[in-house]
């Protein structure tokens, strides 16, 4: 499992934070013997409550290793389902589900 | 068994037309994808999504960041505002390697209101554009990077 959902609700919105395992290496660094360590970043990442979209994102390797975001759901009930993808530039996807809590 | 034979070359079918049309969807996605993030100068990745539009200076945006980020390889920032209507936000560090950093969409299901960790090459602007209907807002912060370094961004 390569991602990690947390929420919790607070005065008028639920926060929701995303971790994500992933080296978003962006094909210009150096590995110890000075071989360039190919490029290998999330391209999408796609979040849905109860299956509707609610944010979706677009990035490359300007965003930092183990990627970490923090949205605010404007409503949600207890047991909705929070449902995270992302895809990658070689193809690979994961995603997780997490449930909101009273 | 001629009918299952017959439904399990309909189903496989309906796999194969699947496939193909995510498969086109996915490719037609990598192109796009490949050029907004194509490694290059600021200016031409602006130009690419911006050229010719109206873009307004707002303070309506807010964007907090270090001042002074140690390590560019993890600058945490936060992007805010109290328009609740804004569509699309699009992160850019203007001296990276690749400049447009990410693109958000947003639903009227989420405050406009992001956390995140970039990396920033070396001391620059960080611009955030925000789009609510055919109108285009900016906010623009300078970051001093102290380790910046090859290979970030």
């Amino acid at each position: 499992m390569s991602i990690k959902i947390r929420s919790r609700r607070l005065d008028g919105y639920i926060e929701v934070k995303v971790l994500i395992s992933h080296p978003m290496e962006n094909g210009r660094n150096r590995d110890a013997n000075g071989e360039l360590i190919p490029a290998h970043f999330i391209e999408q990442l796609v979040v849905k409550l109860n299956g509707q979209n609610v944010l979706s994102s677009h990035m490359a390797g300007s965003v930092s290793k183990n990627p970490f975001f923090t949205f605010r759901l404007k409503s949600g009930e207890a047991g909705d389902k929070i449902a995270v993808t992302w895809m990658d530039n070689r193809q690979i996807s994961d995603s997780a589900e997490h449930l909101l809590d009273e | 068994m001629p009918s299952s034979r017959r439904l399990f070359l309909k189903k496989t079918g309906t796999l194969a037309a699947g496939a193909l049309l995510a498969g086109v969807s996915a490719k037609a996605l990598a192109i796009e994808h490949t050029q907004y993030f194509a490694a290059g100068d600021f200016a031409a990745s602006y130009a690419r999504l911006f050229a010719g539009q109206t873009i307004i200076d707002s303070d309506l945006l807010e964007m907090s960041l270090p001042d002074i980020a140690e390590d560019g390889a993890v600058v945490p920032i936060t992007i805010s505002s109290d328009l609740d209507d804004v569509e699309r936000l699009y992160l850019f560090a203007d001296k990276n390697p690749t400049p447009l950093v990410a693109e958000f969409e947003l639903t009227p299901l989420v405050s406009t209101y992001l956390t995140a960790r970039i990396k920033l090459a070396e001391s620059c602007n960080v611009i955030l554009i925000a789009r609510r209907g055919d109108q285009l807002l900016r906010r623009s912060r300078w970051v001093k990077v102290v380790h910046g370094g090859c290979g970030v961004g």
